[in-house]
C-alpha cells in the first residue's frame, strides 16, 4: 500500500509538474488531520447505530429477568428492579422446554443435512456440468425462489396430509428442503473454482463424483459453512410452516412454543421473553463462532 | 477445521441423544395406533385448566384399569385448523374441546360421535336445558356441556373512588344492575376525571371475543338469526351498534381495544389503563394474581333485559374414535357432578349441571365475586343459546370481527355495518 | 454412480478424441448432470410444483378444510375481485415492500462502508449489527410487541419522558404499519450489510486512489466507484429483499395480526387467515394463485429489464 502510494506520488510529480504535486501533497496533509476527525465522527455514528440495533435484544434480556408485570407498570425503567429467575423457572415448570428445544434441534439438523447435500449436488451440476436443458432447468429452479410460501401453503398442507406425514417431523422437514437459494449460492461459488484444478483431476481419470467429493468440496469450506448456517437458522426460526404442520404439543418447535405462551389467557410476557432468550441463544452462539465464514463465503461466491 | 470437527461431534451426540429421548415419535413412529385403551384428548387451555384436566385424567385412569388418556394442549391459534386437518386426513384426536359455536360446525357436518346411547333422558335432564341444547344438533347430543363462562363488569375500586364514584352504591345483583343510561353516565364521569391515557372501561370483544358484542344486542332485546334468516338489521341492532360505537367516539375505551386489537381487555385492566373491564369469570385467577389494587365484580348493564355472553366449552368425541365406549365413558366422567365441581372450582368457570347451581361449587380464587357471575349467567335465555350455537356461528364470528372493527375505528356507518352483517349472516346460515 | 477407468496420460485432450468417444463422454456428463440435479428436482416437484397445480384446482372449489369440497367454478375469483380486504392487503404488501427495501439497501450499504473504514473495534460493531439476522421473526415480533405496546410500552414511555406525545402504534393504521416496517428493517439490515461488506472487499484500493488523484471528493468517490462496483450485490439484495418483504408473515402475525382494521393486513396474513383460520381454504388457494401470478409478472419484468440473465449464464 505505502509503496504504491509513494510511487504514485512520484508519478504524479512527473506528470503534473511540481506545483500541482505540492498542492496535492498539501491536500493530503489536510486530509490526514481530517481523517482523525473522521474516525471520531464515524466511531460515534457506529456506536449510536450499534446501540439502537442491540437495544431490543437488551430489552428482551431485561424483561426475561424482571419480576412479572414490572415492565408494563407506569413509569420509565430501563433495568429490572431485582434480577429474578422466576420467569425461567415458570417456563421450565409450565411447558416442555427441553422437548421443544430437542424438536428444533432434530428438525433443524435434518433439514440442514438434506438441503445442503441436495443443494451442493445441484449447484455443482448447474455450474460445471454440461447437459441438455441445463439452463432452462436452472432458471426454473431459480424462479421457485420467487414463489411466496403463502401462495401454495394450503395445497402443500393438503399434500403433506395426503402423504400421511402431517403432524410428524417429516411434514416439516421435507417441504423445507425444497429450497432454491442454496443452489444459487452454491452454483456461484463453484463457478469461481479454477478450471485447471478440475481439468487436472479429469486427466488423472477421476470421475465426476470423485472430482466433486475429493477435489471440489474440500475447497468449498466457506460455502458449506454459509449454507449450513443459513439453512439451520432458517429452519430454527421458521414459524408459518411448523404452525400449520405440527399438531402435537410434544413435537412443537420453539417458535410454536412462543406462540403457545402468547396464546395463554393473560399472556405472561416475562415468561415469553425468557423462552425467547432460550430460543435465540443457540443461534447467537453459533453465529459468533462461525461469523468469519459468512463474509468469506459470500465474498467468494461471486455475489459481490 | 478442528473447530468444525469438534462441533460436528457435539452435534452428533446431541442429535443421537434427542432421538433416543424422543423415541423417534416425531418421525411418525411410536404413535398410539392400535391401542384400544389409549385415547388422545386435544385442547387449549389456561394454566389452571391444564392442571385440572390432568388431575381429572389421572383420576379417570385410576378408576378405569388400563385406560390411558393422552392430554395434548396446543395454542388456541392453531386449535381448530389442526382439528379440521386431522378430521380430513382421518387421524383426528379421539376427544377434543370445542366452543359451542365450533361444535355446531362439526356436528352439522357429521364429524362427531353421537352420544344418545351414553346419556339416558334422566341423565340428560341433569343439565341446564339451554346447555344441553347447546351440544345438540337435530335433537341429538354430540358432546357434553363441560363448563360455561359469562362476563361481568370488573371495577378498579381506587380508580372509581378517586373519580368521585361511591363504590358503596355499586349494583350487586341483576335487580339493581345499571341501565345503559346509568352506565353511560358513570363512564362520562370517569372520562372527565381520568387523565388522557387512562380510560373508563374496556370491553372484551378482541380477537375471538367478537360474539361478545351480541350481549348488547340481546340487552336491547334484538336477535341476529331466526332459523336461516338474518334478523340483525333492525331497530334493536342499530341501537346496540350506535351505543357500542359511542364507546370509541367518546373515548370511553382504549383505542387499541377494538375487535381486532391484539391487546386483551384483562391486560388493560390489570395494568390500570382501564378503570372497569368486562371480563369472563375464567380470568379471575389471572387478574387476582396480576392486579395490584382492590377490585370487585358487578353485573353487566341492562337495557330492555339483562344479557351476557355464552362462553365456555363442550367436550366432544370424534365419530371415528377407536374406542367409542371408552370415549363416551370419559366424557361422562368429565361432566359428573364431582369432576365438574372440581374443574369449575379450580378455574373459576361456571357449571352446567342443575345440581351445581347456586353456591354448590367452591371457587378457589375470589369466591366473593363469583356470585355475581353465577347471577349473571341466569340472564342467558334459551333463544340466545339457540342462535349462539348454530352451525353458522363460526362464520358469524368472522363477520363480526371484520364489520365491528370497521364500524368502531374505520368510520363505517351503522346502516352499512348492519347491512354487511346481515348479508354475511345470511350467507353463513344457508 | 459413475465408474471410471484410470486412463493414462496418453489420453489426449478432447479435440483429438474420436467423435464416438466424445459423444459417449458427453452423454455420460449429461447423465451425471441429471443425476446430480435429480434429488433437488424430485423434492421441488413434490413440494412446490405439485402443490402449485393443486392450489389451482383448490381455487375452483369451496372447501371447508374437512368434509367434501364443492366445485364452484370461478366464484372464488369473482369474490376476490370485489373483496376490499384483498385489495387492501395487496396495497399494504406493496407499501411494506416499498418502505423496507430501499431503506434496507441504502442502510446496508452505508453501514458496510462505515464498517469497512478505519475504525476502532470494527469487528465488534459488525457483529452487533448483524446479530438481529439470527433472531427468529416470532421472537422479534414479540420483543416489538412489548416495545411498541401503546398504553405502557417502552417507546411511548420514552417519548412521553422527552416531552413528546405517545404514538398510537396499535390503534392507528399508519403508526402500526411504521412499527412493522421498523421491526422488519431491524431484522434484515444486518444481512444487507454483510453482503455489501463482501462486495466492498472485492474492490481494489487502487480504484479509490485513482479517483482521488482525479480530485474526487469522498462523496464523488462513493458515487462513482463504490456504488457501481457493488452493483451485483445490490441486484442480488434487491431480489432477496423483495422476496422477503413480499412474503412477510410471522412479524405481522405476531405484532398486529393484520390490524388495526386491515391496516397491516398483507397477502401472507390474509391468505393464512382464509386458509387456516376461518375455513375458507378454496378462497385462500385463490388468493395464493393471484399472489403467484403477480410474482410471475414481477419476475418476468425483472427478467426483461435487468441482469437476471447474468445469473443464468
Amino acid at each position: 500500500m505505502a509503496n504504491t502510494t509513494a510511487m504514485l506520488e512520484i508519478a504524479e510529480a512527473e506528470i503534473l509538474g511540481d506545483r500541482k504535486a505540492a498542492s496535492l501533497r498539501r491536500r493530503r496533509r489536510r486530509r490526514r488531520s481530517a481523517d482523525r476527525k473522521g474516525v471520531v465522527l464515524r466511531t460515534i455514528v457506529a456506536i449510536v447505530v450499534a446501540a439502537i440495533v442491540v437495544f431490543p435484544l437488551y430489552w428482551m434480556v431485561v424483561v426475561a429477568f424482571s419480576p412479572r408485570g414490572e415492565v408494563f407498570e407506569p413509569g420509565l425503567r430501563l433495568w429490572p428492579s431485582t434480577l429474578t429467575m422466576e420467569n425461567f423457572e415458570k417456563v421450565f415448570d409450565r411447558v416442555p422446554v427441553v422437548a421443544w428445544f430437542g424438536n428444533s434441534v432434530v428438525i433443524g439438523l435434518f433439514v440442514t443435512a438434506l438441503t445442503v447435500i441436495v443443494n451442493l449436488l445441484a449447484g455443482y451440476a448447474f455450474a460445471r456440468l454440461r447437459f441438455r436443458g441445463r439452463n432452462a432447468v436452472f432458471l426454473l429452479v431459480l424462479s421457485t425462489m420467487m414463489i411466496p410460501v403463502q401462495a401454495i401453503m394450503v395445497a402443500q398442507f393438503k399434500l403433506v396430509t395426503g402423504l400421511g406425514v402431517y403432524g410428524t417431523y417429516w411434514g416439516v422437514i421435507l417441504p423445507a428442503s425444497a429450497a432454491a437459494f442454496g443452489i444459487f449460492l452454491a452454483r456461484q461459488f463453484f463457478i469461481g473454482i479454477p478450471d485447471e484444478i478440475v481439468e487436472a483431476a479429469r486427466i488423472d481419470g477421476a470421475g465426476h463424483l470423485r472430482i466433486f467429493l475429493q477435489v471440489v468440496l474440500p475447497l468449498c469450506k466457506p460455502l458449506i459453512a454459509v449454507l449450513t448456517l443459513l439453512t439451520l437458522m432458517g429452519s430454527w426460526n421458521d414459524f408459518a410452516w411448523p404452525l400449520i404442520a405440527l399438531n402435537d404439543n410434544e413435537l412443537f418447535t420453539l417458535p410454536i412454543g412462543l406462540l403457545y405462551l402468547q396464546n395463554q389467557t393473560a399472556p405472561d410476557y416475562n415468561a415469553i421473553m425468557a423462552l425467547a432468550l432460550i430460543s435465540v441463544l443457540p443461534m447467537v452462539l453459533l453465529f459468533l463462532f462461525f461469523q468469519r465464514y459468512f463474509v468469506q463465503g459470500f465474498a467468494r461466491s461471486g455475489i459481490k | 477445521m478442528k473447530l468444525i470437527k469438534r462441533t460436528l461431534g457435539i452435534v452428533g451426540v446431541v442429535t443421537a441423544g434427542t432421538l433416543v429421548l424422543s423415541g423417534c415419535a416425531g418421525f411418525g413412529g411410536g404413535g398410539s395406533e392400535g391401542d384400544e385403551q389409549s385415547l388422545t384428548f386435544t385442547t387449549w387451555g389456561s394454566e389452571a385448566e391444564e392442571v385440572s384436566f390432568q388431575e381429572l385424567i389421572d383420576q379417570f385412569e385410576a378408576e378405569n384399569e388400563g385406560a390411558e388418556i393422552k392430554l395434548n394442549v396446543v395454542p388456541y391459534d392453531q386449535m381448530f385448523s389442526n382439528i379440521d386437518a386431522q378430521l380430513s386426513s382421518g387421524n383426528a384426536p379421539d376427544l377434543f374441546r370445542a366452543d359451542y359455536g365450533n361444535l355446531g360446525v362439526y356436528s352439522s357436518q357429521g364429524q362427531l360421535l353421537d352420544l344418545s346411547d351414553a346419556f339416558s333422558d334422566d341423565e340428560a335432564s341433569e343439565f341446564t336445558p339451554a346447555m344441553w341444547e347447546a351440544v345438540s344438533y337435530d335433537g341429538v347430543p354430540y358432546g357434553v356441556p363441560h363448563q360455561t363462562d359469562v362476563s361481568a363488569l370488573l371495577v378498579n375500586i381506587p380508580m372509581l373512588t378517586e373519580a368521585g364514584i361511591d363504590v358503596a352504591s355499586l349494583p350487586t345483583s341483576q335487580d339493581d344492575a345499571w341501565t345503559w343510561e346509568e352506565f353511560a353516565s358513570v363512564a362520562g364521569q370517569l372520562r372527565a376525571a381520568l387523565p388522557a391515557d387512562e380510560y373508563p372501561f374496556v370491553y372484551n370483544w378482541q380477537l375471538n371475543g367478537a360474539p361478545r358484542w351480541l350481549s348488547w344486542l340481546f340487552q336491547a332485546d334484538g336477535t341476529f338469526l331466526d332459523g336461516d334468516t338474518a334478523t340483525i338489521d333492525s331497530a334493536e341492532g342499530a341501537r346496540a351498534l350506535d351505543f357500542t360505537k359511542s364507546f370509541f367516539e367518546k373515548n370511553w375505551v382504549p383505542p387499541t381495544s377494538s375487535t381486532k386489537g391484539t391487546v386483551y381487555a384483562d391486560a388493560l385492566f390489570t395494568e390500570g389503563t382501564a378503570a372497569m373491564a368486562f371480563i369472563g369469570s375464567f380470568l379471575v385467577p389471572d387478574i387476582d394474581q396480576l392486579a395490584g389494587f382492590e377490585w370487585t365484580a358487578i353485573p353487566m348493564p341492562k337495557d330492555e333485559r339483562g344479557a351476557t355472553d355464552l362462553g365456555g366449552n363442550a367436550l366432544v368425541a370424534t365419530k371415528d374414535t377407536k374406542n367409542p365406549e371408552l370415549a363416551a365413558e370419559f366424557l361422562k366422567f368429565m361432566v359428573s357432578a364431582d369432576a365438574m365441581a372440581l374443574f369449575c372450582g379450580n378455574t373459576n368457570e361456571l357449571p352446567t349441571r342443575i345440581d351445581l347451581e347456586g353456591d354448590a361449587v367452591e371457587f378457589k380464587v375470589r369466591p366473593d365475586v363469583m356470585p355475581v357471575f353465577v347471577d349473571q349467567a341466569a340472564t342467558i335465555e334459551a333463544e340466545d343459546v339457540k342462535q349462539l350455537t348454530s352451525p353458522a356461528m363460526a362464520a358469524v364470528n368472522t363477520a363480526l370481527q371484520d364489520q365491528l372493527e370497521a364500524a368502531f375505528i374505520g368510520g363505517q356507518s351503522t346502516a352499512e355495518t348492519l347491512e354487511n352483517l346481515s348479508a354475511a349472516i345470511e350467507e353463513a346460515a344457508n | 454412480m459413475t465408474t471410471t477407468t484410470a486412463r493414462g496420460r496418453e489420453s489426449a485432450p478432447a479435440p483429438t478424441r474420436p467423435r464416438a468417444a466424445r459423444r459417449a463422454a458427453r452423454f455420460k456428463e449429461s447423465l451425471v448432470g441429471w443425476g446430480f440435479t435429480a434429488p433437488n428436482l424430485v423434492l421441488m416437484t413434490m413440494f412446490l410444483f405439485v402443490p402449485m397445480v393443486w392450489a389451482l384446482v383448490l381455487s375452483f372449489q369451496d372447501t371447508q378444510g374437512f368434509g367434501d369440497p364443492e366445485w364452484v367454478g370461478a366464484a372464488n375469483y369473482a369474490t376476490l375481485v370485489s373483496d376490499p380486504v384483498f385489495w387492501r392487503s395487496l396495497f399494504n404488501t406493496l407499501v411494506f415492500t416499498a418502505a423496507t427495501v430501499p431503506i434496507e439497501l441504502a442502510g446496508g450499504l452505508g453501514l458496510a462502508v462505515l464498517l469497512n473504514s478505519v475504525l476502532p473495534a470494527r469487528g465488534v460493531f459488525r457483529t452487533i449489527i448483524v446479530l438481529p439476522m439470527v433472531i427468529s421473526g416470532v421472537a422479534s415480533g414479540m420483543i416489538a410487541v412489548i416495545l411498541f405496546y401503546e398504553s405502557n410500552g417502552l417507546i411511548n414511555k420514552v417519548l412521553v419522558a422527552t416531552g413528546l406525545d405517545p404514538v398510537a402504534w396499535q390503534s392507528q393504521g399508519g403508526p402500526a404499519m411504521v412499527s412493522v416496517v421498523i421491526a422488519a428493517i431491524w431484522l434484515r439490515i444486518g444481512f444487507n450489510m454483510i453482503i455489501y461488506l463482501a462486495g466492498l472487499q472485492n474492490i481494489s484500493p487502487e480504484m479509490y486512489e485513482a479517483a482521488r488523484i482525479d480530485g474526487a471528493s469522498r462523496w464523488q468517490q462513493f458515487r462513482s466507484v463504490t456504488v457501481p462496483l457493488v452493483g451485483p450485490s445490490t441486484f442480488f439484495l434487491l431480489i432477496m429483499n423483495v422476496i422477503a418483504s413480499f412474503q412477510v408473515f410471522d412479524l405481522i402475525f405476531v405484532m398486529t395480526g393484520g390490524g388495526p382494521g386491515n391496516a397491516t393486513s398483507v397477502l401472507g396474513t390474509y391468505a393464512y387467515r382464509n386458509g387456516f383460520q376461518i375455513r375458507e381454504q378454496g378462497y385462500g388457494a385463490a388468493i395464493g394463485i393471484v399472489i403467484l401470478i403477480i410474482t410471475l409478472i414481477f419476475t418476468y419484468i425483472q427478467w426483461k429489464t435487468s441482469r437476471t440473465r447474468d445469473l443464468a449464464e
